[in-house]
């Protein structure tokens, strides 16, 4: 096998660093473009009474200004299930939901024509929070249910039990590039420019509300400017209406959005309730746990369900439970509709099983990472999960050798404990915590990709495939393993921006699955060529040698040449070969496709096997908290990462120092506040707090192993987009490890996640003042 | 009042550039940043967020002071395009230079590439831009100064490890870059920009007036005592480009040269009310260490690098961050109209939620900060969610003088904790005379919540407020005890 030239940076960096890289609002030469404007509900709940849009429509400058009635195919965007409105028909149900649409010749007539529209509405009761939702039982769909062994009777029968609660906060996108799209209309046909993370179900869902067939729609994806599951289905939107503005003027129309709107109107990560209880023994080792994992939808249904599910098996995290009860409800309520997020409902799963981890520690007076290490899951025992898949290929006792001895956490464990005893006011805490993610989407048939390679008569090749670029390296890493398989220098190859024209029919990128589904259809395509040419070679060396000693099988294709590997003297390089085989009439542009083999999950017995393999990972931080105004600051962070051979380290180590640094945001900084009437108080940069330069660890040291390939994955790698954003339970928990000295680790301190300055104080707060959260919920059977 | 010209001049792409503002239908309050993407070849300069708290639109400005040109990292969305007048624009188009079809990158350009900086790519021009000013300005920056320079620039990708990385790189081997061998090409235009008399532009039924002079600054505001006066922009950018206001009116005196100067005279710091908060920090971290701590945290460096005292001082907001360390070394606020000049103490300046003292004919000229007292000991807090580029949940500063373990005189002044900047008098009060130990302390910090009813917002809510406010009187304690050991 030929090896992929490694640590290259980003493809498009040079362009990145000029300044030159195109985004939706920098396509320029688009003659008589138009800007289009959404109009927005200002009510979380409410009846619309009665409208008037005839001034809007006569002002000058104002091109279309559309409502429900003027969408020609389908008013539905829903991603999934239908209960997405393109545009609201006689109700509205969260602030910002689209009720017109505005084209105009400039930004200011569109805003001066919405102020011409005149609505009335009658507003109904709402639901804007999530206890509230659960309450009222405002489920979204039936529940869910994964069950192994008996719980009920494991718990009983534990010599220990716990049980909490813990609330887990959304989170903002904040993608760089707020939402966008440009439809340009030519003729039946309409090419969209949109930002989105699946161009295939853009396409669908801009033909249906526009009542085309899908040929009469073309999405193209040059790159987003950040995208994070915020562009998985969201992004489908902008281009619909844009579509529709475009369709009622016959004119170009593009639509992007300012960053508050962007942050008011669109879904975020699901903020999650989760209730637990577990069994346990002395030694910390888990018997039992009961979880239910209650989750705001918003309003639609979107990708809630899928969510809910990875929540759900990924909530045992790392451990083996012989007995687990996991029961997931996504709760319906007037806020825009939460949408994938990068963990996709993983990080909640495991923050609960994490908090439980931590829990058992307290409770035992042990240290947390002894419990960890006791309960996970074991090479040839002890090593299935919840949902009946085998954990194969275990890497967590590689990885957790790794990270305590060059974390050296057990001394350092000594250090923060001799800290805390001389400090009153500043307290350090430390946590490793481990994370098992497994790789594929959990809607089996989504786990299907295609690609188009095309060599052209001078040798160089372009690559087309399903995934798109949103900063990731998705399209660097295909560039490595197409100059790999086809055995040329990575200059010859070039991945052209994604288009449905260009490959039908793919999934969305996703599920950290881009590169392993997309990389396995450009080898596919990439295998069909080299067959084609090997052919032709093997023949134009047995014409010119005048024998037939060449056979197929036995050409090469390495370092620019491709040869006969038991006479190299037979050798051509690879241009020549490719005139060659033009000339001899061959065709040199193939299609790939690849489905990821033996992946099934049936949702109604909650048993399969879900996942292609999984992706291991652990952290050890380390946090010095100033317990009187809340501030925080990590010290040290020590992350060793289980990737297969990684393709490109120099790219893997972005995504996992960039996840990580997500999370951890997610963790302390990010918290969402809305008012009882459902507006977002904190939609702009001002107020919603994503880290900065100067959150980020002190001392950062990142090891992705060497030397453990792994098996049937191309190149023999792994998936890393998400796994690493759940290495912030480390940052999270270690922040609680410091609030718990306070009162030296005897008492619970009450935490949630995000662990604002705020949380941390009042957690502080409540220690001092004798509240012990831990004794509040301790079950019946433990008090006697 | 000579109606000089409706037009600015100012360099951009090396050459000078001149912007008509009536012939060419803009508003004098068109961003900077808008200007510059409505040009061809000029979508390098993004929008990430239109309030400055993204970094990136970041832009670099060329000013030539003591005949030296400086390079500032800005914000370009909160510029208004008059404030470029006489000063070199640099855009990330700007960096690389180009021969024979060749694109040869600048070292900051390359070092980013190398060290994977970046990712999506959105961020990246601003971060570039903001690493090139620094390159600029310093020879051998810690990861502490870097990480302050850079914080003012989100980016959601990288984790910020490896641009950090690409910053160190980039300065082990610092080269001549072509910035530096053009300077006196450069110079050269500046210099001819260079103008005297009050440029009037009206256009799309806005007036901008833009006075070189104290003098003119101070006759334009008695014969427009409604206008708005406007510095840095960095809260007046919002109106427009948050709330869409058409600003009618405004006098732009960035560009007033008196209202610069910062000196120091018989102890006493004179602070033009238009100098720029992040030469201000420079310039007192020795004097005035504590204002110094708070503008460290204020803002971003480009917010610092156009934001005033002038303006936070005016703006009289109760999250004002300097306000309340001006509170605690007794500062004077100095007024001045076309007639006379008052010097009024910076309590008596605020007088509520945004109100001041002021008069419409005058303009603020210039704070006075005392250098403390060698007995004083002073410290400013800050206590916000996130550490940079984040507004104050709460903020304060304390002025404690001791008479041997006695309290002789305290002023706690809190910010975020009232309408406006406030002083906890009855804790004062209670502290005066007692003995400076944990258990008065203790004691005291309950009376916070006489002196205070902090509100619930977006930041936090007043339970936060108020604990915090309590537990920063512990940190003073403790701060002065590490003082005592040291």
């Amino acid at each position: 096998m030929n090896k992929v030239q490694s640590q290259i940076p980003h493809e498009s960096a040079q362009h990145h660093v000029t300044g030159q890289s195109v985004y939706i609002n920098d396509i320029d030469h688009v003659a008589n473009l138009l800007h289009g404007r959404i109009v927005y509900s200002p009510h979380a709940h409410a009846r619309i009474v009665s409208y008037d849009i005839s001034k809007a429509r006569k002002l000058k400058g104002v091109k279309a200004v559309l409502t429900y009635k003027d969408i020609p195919g389908h008013n539905n965007i829903g991603p999934v299930v239908h209960d997405e409105p393109c545009l609201a028909v006689d109700k509205v149900e969260f602030i910002g939901q689209a009720v017109f649409l505005i084209a105009a010749e400039t930004e200011d007539v569109a805003r001066a024509a919405e102020k011409l529209i005149s609505i009335q509405y009658e507003p109904l009761e709402a639901i804007t929070d999530l206890p509230t939702a659960i309450r009222k039982k405002n489920l979204i769909a039936p529940p869910r249910k994964i069950e192994t062994g008996n719980t009920t009777q494991a718990l009983k029968k534990a010599p220990h039990s716990l049980k909490g609660t813990l609330v887990i906060g959304g989170q903002e996108h904040w993608y760089l590039e707020t939402h966008a799209a440009l439809c340009v209309p030519d003729e039946d046909h309409y090419k969209v420019y949109a930002s989105s993370q699946n161009p295939t179900e853009t396409q669908i869902l801009v033909a249906e509300v526009l009542g085309l067939p899908s040929n009469c729609v073309e999405v193209e994806v040059k790159r987003m400017g950040g995208a994070f599951g915020g562009k998985e289905t969201q992004g489908n939107h902008y281009a619909c209406w844009a579509a529709l503005l475009s369709c009622k003027t016959g004119q170009p129309v593009r639509i992007s959005l300012f960053r508050d709107d962007d942050q008011k109107t669109t879904g975020k990560r699901h903020p999650f309730i989760i209730d637990y209880e577990v069994g346990f023994d002395d030694k910390g080792v888990i018997s039992a746990v009961d979880f239910v994992q209650n989750a705001n939808a918003g309003y639609a249904t979107d990708l809630s369900m899928a969510i809910l599910e990875r929540a759900m098996l990924h909530a045992e995290n790392a451990y083996y439970i012989p007995n687990m009860r996991i029961i997931g409800r996504a709760y319906k309520t007037n806020l825009p509709s939460n949408t994938a997020y990068r963990g996709f409902g993983g990080p909640q799963g495991m923050a609960a099983m994490e908090t439980i981890i931590d829990r058992i520690a307290r409770t035992l007076g042990k240290d947390a990472t002894e419990i960890r290490f006791r309960n996970f899951y074991g090479i040839s025992d002890r090593n299935i999960t919840p949902y009946g898949q085998m954990v194969e290929n275990n890497r967590l006792f590689t990885v957790y050798d790794k990270i305590i001895r060059s974390s050296d956490y057990y001394n350092r464990r000594e250090v923060v404990n001799k800290f805390n005893a001389a400090h009153k006011y500043a307290k350090r805490g430390l946590a490793l915590t481990p994370v098992k993610f497994g790789i594929s989407f959990t809607t089996s048939f989504l786990n299907q990709a295609g690609a188009l390679v095309h060599i052209y008569k001078d040798g160089s090749v372009l690559v087309s495939h399903g995934g798109t670029e949103m900063g990731q390296g998705l399209h660097t890493k295909i560039m490595q393993i197409a100059a790999a398989e086809l055995g040329v220098s990575i200059h010859r190859i070039k991945v052209g921006p994604t288009n449905t024209s260009k490959v039908p029919n793919t999934s969305p990128t996703a599920a950290s699955s881009g590169t392993d589904m997309n990389g396995m259809a450009v080898k596919n395509a990439v295998d069909k060529l080299k067959e084609r040419i090997a052919e032709v070679v093997a023949a134009h060396f047995n014409e010119k040698a005048g024998k037939n000693s060449s056979r197929k099988e036995n050409i090469i294709f390495e370092n620019d040449v491709i040869y006969d590997s038991t006479n190299k003297k037979r050798c051509l390089a690879f241009e020549e070969a490719v005139t060659i085989a033009y000339l001899k009439q061959t065709s040199l542009s193939a299609t790939g496709y690849y489905r990821t083999p033996d992946v099934n999950f049936n949702r109604e017995t909650g048993k399969g096997k879900p996942f292609h393999y999984y992706t291991f990972a652990m952290a050890v931080a380390e946090v010095e908290v100033d317990i009187l105004t809340g501030h925080h600051k990590i010290l040290r962070t020590d992350i060793v990462f289980d990737l297969g051979d990684s393709i490109n380290k120099l790219i893997d180590r972005g995504q996992i120092e960039g996840a990580f640094i997500q999370g951890v945001g997610w963790c302390t900084t990010e918290d969402m506040k809305y008012d009882k009437n459902g507006n977002l108080l904190n939609h702009s940069p001002d107020t919603y707090k994503i880290p900065t330069i100067s959150d980020i660890p002190e001392d950062f040291r990142v090891t992705i192993l060497d030397g453990i390939p792994n098996p049937n994955t191309i190149r023999r790698s792994k998936a890393v987009g998400e796994p690493p954003f759940m290495l912030c339970f480390s940052v999270w928990l270690a922040i609680k490890d410091a609030i718990s000295a306070v009162t030296n680790h005897k008492k619970e301190p009450a935490f949630s996640i995000p662990a604002t300055n705020e949380v941390i104080l009042s957690a502080v707060d409540s220690l001092i003042n004798g509240i012990d959260s831990h004794k509040a919920t301790k079950t019946q059977r433990e008090k006697k | 009042m000579p109606a000089y010209k409706n037009s600015i001049r100012f360099i951009l792409d090396g050459k000078i550039t001149e912007i008509d503002f009536e012939k060419e239908g803009l508003s004098p309050t068109q961003t900077l940043l808008h200007y510059l993407r409505s040009l061809p070849g000029h979508k390098g300069t993004k929008e990430g967020c239109g309030e400055g708290d993204c970094g990136a639109c970041t832009v670099v400005l060329g000013e030539l002071i003591n005949d030296k040109i400086v390079y500032k990292a800005v914000d370009s969305c909160l510029i208004f395009l008059p404030m470029v007048h006489g000063k070199q624009v640099i855009t990330i188009e700007n960096l690389a230079t180009h021969k024979t079809g060749k694109t040869i990158l600048h070292p900051v350009q390359q070092a980013v590439i190398d060290e994977n900086g970046s990712q999506c790519g959105f961020c990246t021009p601003g971060f570039i831009m903001s690493i090139f000013a620094l390159y600029k300005n310093e020879t051998k920056p810690s990861a502490e100064l870097i990480r302050n320079a850079l914080a003012g620039n989100l980016c959601r990708c990288t984790g910020y490890h490896a641009l950090l990385k690409a910053t160190q790189k980039v300065f082990k081997e610092k080269k001549e870059d072509h910035f530096s061998k053009n300077e006196p090409k450069v110079k050269a235009l500046l210099t001819g920009l260079a103008t005297k008399d009050v440029i009037t532009i009206e256009s799309r039924g806005q007036r901008y007036l833009k006075p070189f002079t104290c003098q003119q600054l101070l006759e334009l505001k008695k014969t427009f005592p409604d206008a708005l006066i406007v510095s840095g922009s960095t809260d007046c950018g919002l109106k427009v480009t948050k709330k869409h206001e058409v600003l009618p009116l405004i006098i732009d005196i960035s560009d007033v040269a008196q209202l610069s100067v910062i000196k120091k005279t018989k102890n006493i710091w004179h602070i033009g009310a238009g100098a720029k908060l992040e030469i201000i920090r420079n310039a007192v971290k020795k004097d005035l260490p504590v204002l110094y701590d708070m503008l460290t945290v204020f803002g971003s460096k480009q917010i610092r690098n156009m934001a005033t005292l002038g303006g936070n001082v005016g703006s009289a907001s109760p999250i004002g961050d300097t306000l309340p360390v001006l509170f605690a070394h007794n500062a004077t606020v100095v007024l001045q109209n076309t007639k006379a000049e008052r010097e009024i103490p910076i309590a008596g300046f605020i007088t509520g939620y945004r109100q001041t003292i002021i008069n419409k004919d005058e303009v603020i000229t210039a704070i006075r900060i005392p250098v403390p007292d060698k007995n004083s000991f002073i410290k400013s807090y800050k206590i916000s969610k996130r550490k940079d580029l984040d507004i104050s949940t709460v903020s304060a500063c304390f002025n404690l003088e001791l008479n041997g373990d006695k309290v002789k005189q305290i002023i706690l002044a809190f910010g975020g904790m009232a309408a406006c900047t406030q002083r906890a008098l009855k804790t004062e009060n209670f502290l005066k005379g007692k003995v400076w130990n944990e258990k008065n302390v203790q004691t005291a910090m309950p009376l916070i919540e006489k002196d205070f009813s902090p509100i619930s917002d977006a930041r936090a809510g007043k339970e936060m407020r108020m604990m915090a406010a309590k537990n920063l009187l512990m940190k003073l304690l403790l701060d002065t005890n590490e003082k005592q050991i040291k």
